[in-house]
């Protein structure tokens, strides 16, 4: 088997890289440029409205040099979690894109589009026969949870890649999709070992956080042989170390050992890092577990209302020092004085939080009793809709503002509020309430594969 | 004896998937990575008491091969539901910095 070279363009598609680490890359003879758009830790919005966190114009520029890049050398480019959250909305914006700059680039290319947004009735079938289980912490999904589901993703593995390269795809643009899998698909394909196919592309895939100096994201290369696998920056002034590699493994997983990819599990107990020279490292050891049931992950939200919130501060040491009595006291007054106008505690949720106290990590905070000079106060209101939690914020500011507490000098105000307006609306609010795992009958259920030529009309016919 | 943040190079929070919360005390020599973990102090019922936990919701795992001890929790609220204050759980560290570790 000869080497296979896969390049992650970055971290996260618009994150950036350097056009000199990827024509370095390029150079080297690379099998395929990919990068993961997507992530889960922005939380529950983008899912939910189907809007990117980053930008149109950052991800065009990624985009337009990873397809140049794709066309010149004759090998595929793959993107997966498009958008962010991978839902279609998502994947119809970055699609968008890729049109345009086929327009620019005079480029008819084969793109092979796999959407993997399930409707929520997809999913009580699947209930039904009890193929859905919990990922972690949180209940059984039920008939009722599916139906309150506003937005619900598959997250995919390798296959569906595989399927659209032998369906003769230039450029694979996946919705939610394991960020291992899109590395690893290609050498699996090829025959290359499973566990190095996927350690590699677990390590690849957050791009720059394995090289060093830390200077933003970059490409990183990875290379497969027959029993090991190399990663290495695509820059050629900056390098990657064993530490940062080996620690990589460690990174937003609960446990570095064990790995788990739809169609089984990633063991790195015995692998080893070593540093080959000073750019490179080396790992070897990695194991495949494959697993007897072929499972997605499942990401879904429900919608919550609209937020409303507010900010202010407050540097009255007499308030600082009975903050917390204060707070409850306004609690109250702001449920009667809600209800006065015909709103019930039912009908919103209120959070209030005291930087300075506890904000940041509530009953966990160790100094929780500790005094500071100034505190910062953040009124957080959802409702079911926004006129709700517009009022129900009023009436909190107004409490905020004005409440009596033992001692009280300050009686023309108890706030600085930084800005006008004060109150700001947060738009949409939505909650995880999906979290789980889903068993299927083949790797191809839960995707819808589109194989198109995002140009406009196409001036040549592509096979002559 | 010695303070956590004086024997480790990094320790940082952050969420494993919506639900859980994983913090990384990663060392950048052997012998402080020894002294921690041989300390015992890094275990289960301590982690509990300082994130209002009970024992068997800690998972506490070594990896010598990073130098580095990684610590699994559950979060309080679900990733960005209303009333989280830390969406990407990035400042949940604190507690540790201060444990005193008493050379076993």
């Amino acid at each position: 088997m000869r080497p296979i070279k896969i390049m992650a363009a970055s971290g996260m598609l618009g994150y950036g890289f350097t056009e000199k680490a990827f024509n370095h890359g390029l150079s080297l003879g690379i099998d395929l440029i990919a990068c993961d758009a997507g992530s889960a830790d922005p939380g529950p919005y983008y899912l939910g409205s189907g809007t990117p966190f980053v930008s149109r114009i950052a991800v065009k520029r990624d985009l337009s040099l990873m397809i140049r890049g794709g066309t010149q050398e004759k090998i595929p480019v793959f993107i997966g979690s498009a958008g962010g959250s991978g839902s279609d909305k998502q994947v119809d914006w970055t699609l968008e894109i890729i049109r345009e700059i086929c327009n620019e680039q005079n480029i008819y290319p084969k793109v092979a589009v796999l959407r993997t947004e399930l409707r929520p009735e997809q999913l009580v079938s699947k209930i039904n026969s009890g193929k859905i289980s919990p990922l972690g912490p949180i209940k059984n999904l039920n008939k009722k949870d599916a139906s309150e589901t506003h937005k619900v993703v598959s997250m995919i593995g390798a296959e569906p890649f595989q399927q659209a390269l032998e369906e003769g795809a230039d450029i694979v643009i996946a919705g939610r999709s394991s960020d291992a899998a899109i590395y690893a698909a290609l050498p699996l394909m090829r025959g290359a070992d499973p566990g190095l196919s996927w350690h590699m592309g677990k390590i690849i895939e957050c791009g720059a956080q394995v090289i060093e100096p830390r200077e933003g994201q970059d490409c990183v290369i990875g290379t497969i042989y027959h029993d090991y696998f190399t990663i290495e920056p695509g820059h050629p002034d900056r390098r990657c170390t064993r530490t940062r590699v080996a620690a990589h493994t460690l990174y937003e997983n609960p446990s570095p050992y064990e790995l788990k990819e739809p169609s089984g599990t990633l063991i790195t107990k015995s692998a080893t890092f070593e540093q080959i020279d000073e750019r490179v490292v080396r790992v070897s050891g990695s194991k495949w577990e494959p697993s007897s049931t072929y499972t997605v992950k499942l990401e879904g939200v429900k919608k919550l209302g609209f937020r409303t919130v507010f900010f202010a501060g407050t540097r009255d040491p007499i308030l600082v020092s009975g903050i917390n009595n204060f707070i409850e006291a306004c609690q109250t007054r702001i449920e009667r004085d809600s209800k006065a106008i015909g709103i019930d505690k039912e009908d919103y949720m209120l959070n209030i939080k005291v930087y300075g106290k506890d904000a940041v990590m509530g009953a966990n905070e160790p100094l929780r009793d500790q005094n500071a000079h100034e505190v910062g106060i953040l009124v957080d209101v959802v409702s079911n809709d926004q006129d709700t939690s517009k009022a129900v914020c009023a009436k909190a500011r107004y409490s905020l503002l004005h409440t009596d507490f033992p001692g009280r000098m300050c009686i023309s105000g108890n706030l600085a509020i930084p800005f006008s307006p004060s109150d700001l609306s947060a738009g949409e609010v939505y909650e995880f309430n999906i979290w789980h795992i889903m068993e299927c009958n083949d790797p191809m259920e839960p995707v819808r594969m589109e194989l198109i030529i995002p140009n406009d009309p196409p001036k040549v016919r592509l096979n002559g | 004896m010695a303070k956590l943040h004086e024997l480790a190079k990094v320790i940082r929070s952050k969420n494993a998937g919506a639900l859980l919360l994983t913090l990384d005390i990663i060392f950048d020599n052997e012998e402080a990575y020894r002294t921690v973990f041989d300390s015992g102090v890094l275990s289960p019922r301590k982690i509990a008491s300082l994130y209002n936990l009970s024992d068997n919701q800690v998972e506490i795992i070594a990896f010598e091969v990073a130098l580095a001890i990684k610590i699994t929790i559950p979060r309080h609220t679900i990733a960005g539901s209303p009333g989280d204050s830390d969406v990407y759980g990035a400042q949940q560290h604190a507690p540790l910095l201060d444990l005193e570790i008493t050379s076993g």
